[in-house]
């Protein structure tokens, strides 16, 4: 067990310092007008803006710049935003955020789990019958058509058929409903199919007959035998589920003017502020990595009989 | 146990109590015959009529994308001056009316259809062709598999629209860089996949058998493994392409996407979009059209998956 | 005469797959007495699974009950329709014990619970209590320390534990009824004879009744009081087990009983059914066995026969018991006297012939995580030219691992291996391979898996050929193909089909066709017959001897099972573990077995014979009986000819024996 656990943090340790290069290099292709404000980049001539790059250690050779960059992130110093937020520290920029996706992620995750899951047990009894048909119609048109169109969809006609506020306002929590449903439509998809096809999957193995022919009715053994198993390669999944709530949701956030952190990337991109690129992309890269970790720990907690098999595949 | 009554058994010619005539051909049942597995899995696969309606419209639909801007005298990018020419309802002129400065929006959308396609249709091939072949030689050689979960680790651990808008943003947005960023973000999963379809072939025991007769890897790669991975391929690659137009709506979204005036199906949606409360049909009508073909791709890349499987021949 | 408990009558079950129906149970009926054990014999497709299934509701999805009754306590169970119905006769009434218990078990709960949560549900008993009733039934099946494996998970058992806990599980009602699925199929044999004791002594604690399911008629006469036969979805024939296997009446279980490998008689064809069972979904005329039974009369083909009674217990569906087949019946009978007139033939004498395959010292090594374990240990034997060598062990013994040593399609990791005095187990020269693979095949057990489904079997077999370029022009090579197909039994034109098209049988011998058509000398057999159904089983081993002396092949076996080599094989090696712990003459062997893991593989080796079967001592070979810390065993020659793996005092011990 114990080895099974280390054996998995180095993997983790290893993935990150691998995300990191990859980031680092790639990052350092990013057009070098980011690192300034406009005013700058239009009142500078080329000698000054060598200069200021310079001085803000850009220019370093990249083993220096990484240096310099890992120091920075123990000491808790993620750098300041220049365009978007100018001259303020990221970390305070994050800090502000981060409840808002946090809280709406989080409502949206549960509403998700708790429609998606009975959704595609529903579908998996009713095998080929109207609610299976639905179901089916149901996550072939969120699996087929762009998110953003039907987020689009949503926002547009939702709003004005119910009445609905069609941006967020933290004070009106009826205005939250539009972008968690936003939010959950794609993983109750996500939910109900995995469900569904693991229910079909699980009714023909001999343990469920087994337990039929014991003598326990139907229900029973749904939730004690077949949910259980079910469970298992989802629980692997909820620790980053949770972690990536932090970088909230790209698109719709930014749709519905929330004021949390996944409109963040979009924004320094558009607003070409390379320090917030690059510090939200390993950090959201680094969450997901660790995410993944913590769902190997939590399926071992699950699934007993992860301890035996360490190996990787 | 009772036995049977049968009174009649007095009735029975005696004659019949002799030794009838044996045929041993007539002792050996024998599956159904002239079976072959392509015929039976496109006769599986266009049963459904959902399929058969999908695939006509879709066939009809690609003709028309490749037939049209070759004989419409009708240029996309023609801004109206006048701006009686703006923002048309649909009509017999325009079916699809006009955008905001002028542009018939039926010719955007097939030239935008066809540049969407194409697109899809290269990252579908670059993507599965390149998982196809690295997962091939990861398959087959054991070693590579630190230096591989490595870099799926890597590429898989942080969700891939992260990787897709960082390459889109360092990158000049153009087709190329859309088709990169797609492949580099997708190839890795297809790899891993078909590596653990060739780990299970390559360890079923007919593979073996041709291991003992010394056939030639060349051949035991011809005849035993990739005739059961076109299927797979055809299904994974049908399935990209629905995919990869969804991301590539999303980059324009984002705007890291292609160029502003080209013509594509993300492009027309979300310059639609800006205009939707007003105009809703300069959104609806390219939205229309993209939806159709990518639900249909993904029907399509279904159904043949399970028409693809053995088990559902009849 | 006991009580009649059960009682299914004519019942008809069918299926509907993919739009066409089948008629999986043709009107089959059985009696179940108190306290006795009901076996149904029959090959995979006979409907004895789906027939039993029937009785507790436990049809898939696609099948249902067409007509007929299942009666017990004087309800009849055929009426059910839900699910909730089902529920107060499983369990509780009838239970059941399926075939492979790595599967029966739920893999996240721990075994304790899954056995005390059907008490709990069953009789409302307490947490507590169930918990303690639980413990006391794993104890009861024979588990040691069941405190402590009540909380263990199912991977932490072996094969024939888990096939324990499920039957505890299955008992945990007191059901009146246990139906046991060939539940010791997937075991090795010398659990399987425990699990087999373990259910006679439950069974007489409890009083159940149990109907046991299975293909191997060794197991029907060591467990049933009486049997019952089934093919093409009907009984055949019912009776006591000792009318069964010594007064069969239906040529079907006649046939069965004399095509079984334990009866053969060496230098002899061993008698086999022809062809193979019949395809349900057609409507069936007359007796279905009819089309493979040579002797078969006229009527067999127009009229199905009824149930006629050869004694009190004893009835059987065929026209051969009327009283108008009397003269037909004689007429057999003198047939049947000749063919029981034929000797044995004398064991061949290899002791001046030359080694064809040499093994010294061969050990194997693989890597399982960090850990390295052996599975094959310094193993050492001859194969002579024309002999048939046999390499018996059960699952794990690492005999398989060493046909793929000899086969050169596993590394070895010490030891040598020569094929006709040339050392194989080292890279070897472009040309050297292809004579070695040329002289040497491989026949696989599973026909399912080991030939190419997207090739014709025109191709398989050609696959050698194409390799080695044994053919001068296109109809050379048709022409060998032909052969080869001749040669296995199969008609000329079938190679144009895909293997898709045939059968498990069929397959088989297309499988042997392709080592064939090269003309190897030597031919590794891993458990060809293993996977097929009784009937064909004794067509495959007919033809891989008849291969043999036409063609003068060397053959090496692999097997699980004693009983099934010994009429093939010249000598055997029997593996434990990874070590040949003993190696001798057929003959021999069985005379004199001396380890004692031989003698409790032979002790357990089921035989078709309920006399011997009945009383038989369940043997454990328990590898603390030898004292190797103090004197290390090696591997000796006791006699020439019979080796075995020993220390000194165990060779003394060994001498005085066969003195």
């Amino acid at each position: 067990m114990t080895r099974y656990l280390l054996s998995k943090l180095g993997q983790a340790v290893v993935t990150i310092v691998l995300v990191v290069l990859v980031v680092f290099t790639l990052l350092r292709f990013m057009p070098t007008a980011g690192y300034f404000s406009k005013e700058q980049y239009k009142s500078m001539n080329d000698a000054e803006k060598t200069a200021y790059l310079r001085n803000l250690g850009v220019l370093d050779p990249m083993p220096v710049q990484l240096k310099n960059f890992v120091v920075g992130l123990f000491h808790g110093d993620l750098g300041r935003s220049i365009t978007l937020y100018p001259n303020m520290e990221i970390s305070n920029v994050m800090a502000e955020k981060i409840p808002y996706s946090l809280l709406l992620n989080f409502i949206s995750w549960f509403t998700a789990a708790i429609i998606g899951m009975p959704l595609g047990i529903a579908m998996a009894k009713n095998k080929s019958g109207i609610v299976d048909g639905l179901g089916t119609f149901y996550v072939v048109v969120i699996r087929a058509v762009p998110s953003i169109i039907i987020h689009f969809f949503i926002q547009v006609f939702l709003s004005k058929w119910f009445d609905l506020p069609m941006l967020f306002y933290m004070d009106q929590p009826i205005s939250w409903l539009l972008p968690i449903l936003s939010m959950s439509i794609g993983s109750i998809a996500g939910y109900a199919t995995w469900l569904r096809r693991y229910v079909v999957d699980e009714e023909n193995k001999d343990y469920i007959k087994f337990a039929r022919v014991k003598g326990l009715p139907g229900n029973f053994i749904m939730w004690r035998h077949v949910f259980r198993n079910a469970i298992v390669p989802i629980a692997i999944n909820i620790p980053s589920d949770f972690l990536l709530m932090l970088s909230g949701s790209l698109v719709i956030e930014s749709m519905y003017a929330i004021p949390g952190t996944g409109g963040l990337l979009i924004k320094s991109i558009t607003a070409m502020d390379n320090p917030m690129v690059q510090v939200l992309v390993l950090l959201y890269g680094a969450l997901s990595v660790f995410g993944v970790f913590l769902g190997d720990i939590v399926v071992s907690l699950v699934d007993p009989r992860i301890k035996l098999v360490a190996s990787n595949d | 146990m009772e036995t049977m009554k049968t009174p009649e058994i007095c009735d029975l010619p005696q004659g019949l109590f002799t030794r009838a005539e044996f045929h041993e051909e007539l002792s050996e049942e024998t599956g159904f015959s002239n079976y072959s597995y392509w015929r039976s899995t496109f006769r599986t696969f266009f049963k459904s009529n959902v399929v058969k309606v999908v695939v006509i419209l879709m066939l009809l639909l690609v003709a028309y994308t490749i037939i049209y801007p070759m004989v419409t005298d009708r240029d996309p990018y023609t801004v109206a001056l006048s701006a009686r020419e703006w923002n048309l309802p649909p009509s017999q002129e325009h079916p699809f009316g006009t955008d905001g400065v002028g542009r018939d929006i039926w010719a955007r959308v097939w030239f935008g259809t066809r540049t969407s396609l194409l697109l899809s249709l290269a990252v579908a091939v670059f993507q599965v062709g390149i998982g196809v072949i690295v997962g091939a030689i990861w398959g087959f050689y054991r070693k590579l598999d630190t230096l591989m979960f490595a870099i799926y680790n890597t590429l898989t651990n942080v969700p891939s629209t992260i990787y897709l808008v960082l390459i889109a943003y360092i990158m000049k947005p153009s087709i190329l860089t859309i088709i990169i960023a797609l492949v580099s973000t997708g190839w890795i999963s297809e790899a891993r996949w078909f590596r653990s379809r060739i780990l299970a072939l390559r360890e079923a025991d007919y593979n073996v058998a041709s291991v003992c007769l010394k056939t030639p890897p060349k051949r035991i790669i011809s005849r035993n493994v990739v005739p059961y991975l076109v299927s797979l391929i055809i299904m994974d690659a049908a399935l990209t392409i629905p995919s990869s137009i969804g991301s590539e709506v999303f980059l324009s979204f984002i705007g890291v996407g292609l160029p502003q005036d080209l013509c594509t199906l993300g492009n027309l949606v979300n310059q639609g979009r800006s205009a939707f409360l007003v105009y809703p049909y300069q959104m609806i009508c390219p939205t229309l059209i993209l939806c159709f073909i990518t639900i249909s791709f993904y029907i399509i890349g279904n159904k043949f998956a399970d028409a693809s499987d053995p088990r559902n021949h009849v | 005469m006991k009580e009649k408990i059960f009682e299914a009558k004519d019942v008809v079950v069918k299926f509907n797959l993919r739009g066409r129906t089948l008629t999986a149970i043709r009107g089959a009926s059985i009696d179940l007495y108190q306290g006795e054990t009901l076996a149904i014999v029959g090959e995979s497709g006979s409907g004895k699974s789906v027939f039993t299934k029937s009785f507790i509701g436990m049809l898939d999805k696609n099948g249902w009950v067409e007509s007929g009754s299942m009666c017990m306590d004087g309800v009849d169970f055929s009426r059910y329709k839900t699910e909730k119905e089902w529920l107060q006769v499983r369990g509780k009434k009838i239970a059941m014990v399926f075939q492979d218990p790595m599967t029966s078990l739920n893999p996240v709960k721990t075994v304790g619970e899954q056995i005390r949560e059907v008490i709990s549900y069953q009789f409302g008993t307490e947490k507590a209590e169930a918990k303690k009733q639980a413990i006391e039934l794993l104890r009861q099946v024979g588990i040691n320390d069941p405190e402590q494996r009540y909380k263990q998970y199912p991977h932490e058992f072996s094969g024939g534990m888990r096939q324990r806990v499920v039957i505890a599980t299955a008992i945990a009602c007191r059901p009146q009824i246990l139906i046991c699925d060939e539940p010791t199929t997937a075991l090795d044999v010398t659990v399987q004879a425990q699990i087999l004791q373990l259910i006679k002594k439950l069974q007489k604690e409890l009083d159940m009744s149990v109907i046991y399911i299975t293909h191997d008629l060794g197991v029907v006469a060591n467990v049933a009081d009486r049997v019952a036969v089934m093919y093409a979805g009907q009984i055949v024939e019912y009776g006591l087990a000792h009318e069964i296997f010594k007064d069969a009446r239906h040529p079907y279980t006649k046939a069965l009983l004399l095509s079984q490998p334990q009866l053969g008689v060496r230098g002899h064809d061993l008698h086999s059914i022809k062809g193979s069972p019949p395809n349900l979904y057609k409507e069936i005329k007359g007796d279905a066995f009819a089309p493979r039974n040579p002797d078969a009369m006229k009527i067999d083909y127009e009229y199905e026969p009824p149930f006629f009674k050869a004694s009190e217990t004893h009835y059987a569906k065929t026209w051969l018991l009327c009283d108008k087949a009397e003269e037909y019946c004689s007429e057999l009978a003198q047939a049947s006297a000749k063919r029981a007139e034929i000797a044995e033939a004398p064991p061949k004498d290899f002791s001046n012939a030359k080694p064809l395959v040499s093994v010294r010292n061969l050990t194997v090594n693989f890597k399982l995580g960090r850990k390295e374990f052996s599975a094959v240990r310094d193993v050492s034997f001859d194969i002579y030219e024309g002999e048939t060598f046999s390499l018996v062990g059960e699952s794990g013994s690492g005999k398989t691992t060493t046909g793929k040593a000899i086969m050169k399609i596993c590394h070895t990791s010490g030891g040598e291996i020569y094929y006709d005095g040339v050392k194989i187990n080292r890279k070897m020269k472009g040309h050297e391979l292809t004579d070695f693979r040329k002289n040497v095949q491989m026949i696989f057990q599973d026909p399912m898996s080991s030939l190419n489904e997207r090739a014709k079997v025109d191709y398989i077999i050609s696959e050698g050929l194409y390799n080695f370029h044994a053919y001068k022009n296109e109809k050379e090579r048709k022409e060998k193909v032909a052969a080869a197909m001749h040669s296995v039994g199969l008609l000329e034109e079938y190679t144009t089909r895909f293997p898709h098209e045939f059968s498990g049988g069929q397959r088989q011998r297309i499988g042997i066709a392709r080592a064939l058509a090269v003309e190897p000398r030597f031919i590794i057999a891993d458990e060809p017959i293993s996977a097929l159904d009784v009937s064909i089983r004794a067509q495959v081993i007919n033809l891989l001897n008849r291969l043999k002396n036409e063609k003068g092949f060397t053959y090496m076996f692999i097997a699980h099972d004693l009983s099934v080599v010994r009429f093939i094989s010249d000598r055997i090696a029997v593996m434990y573990k990874g070590r040949v712990v003993e190696l001798a003459e057929t003959g021999e062997l069985f005379r004199n077995p001396l380890h004692p893991y031989t003698n409790a593989l032979l002790q357990a080796a089921p035989v078709p014979d309920p006399d011997i079967e009945r009383d038989k001592e369940v043997l454990v070979y328990d590898p603390s009986v030898h004292h190797y810390e103090s004197e290390k065993p090696y591997w000796s020659e006791v006699r020439p000819g019979h080796f075995v793996w020993a220390n000194d005092p165990e060779l003394a011990e060994y001498r005085t024996r066969l003195k």
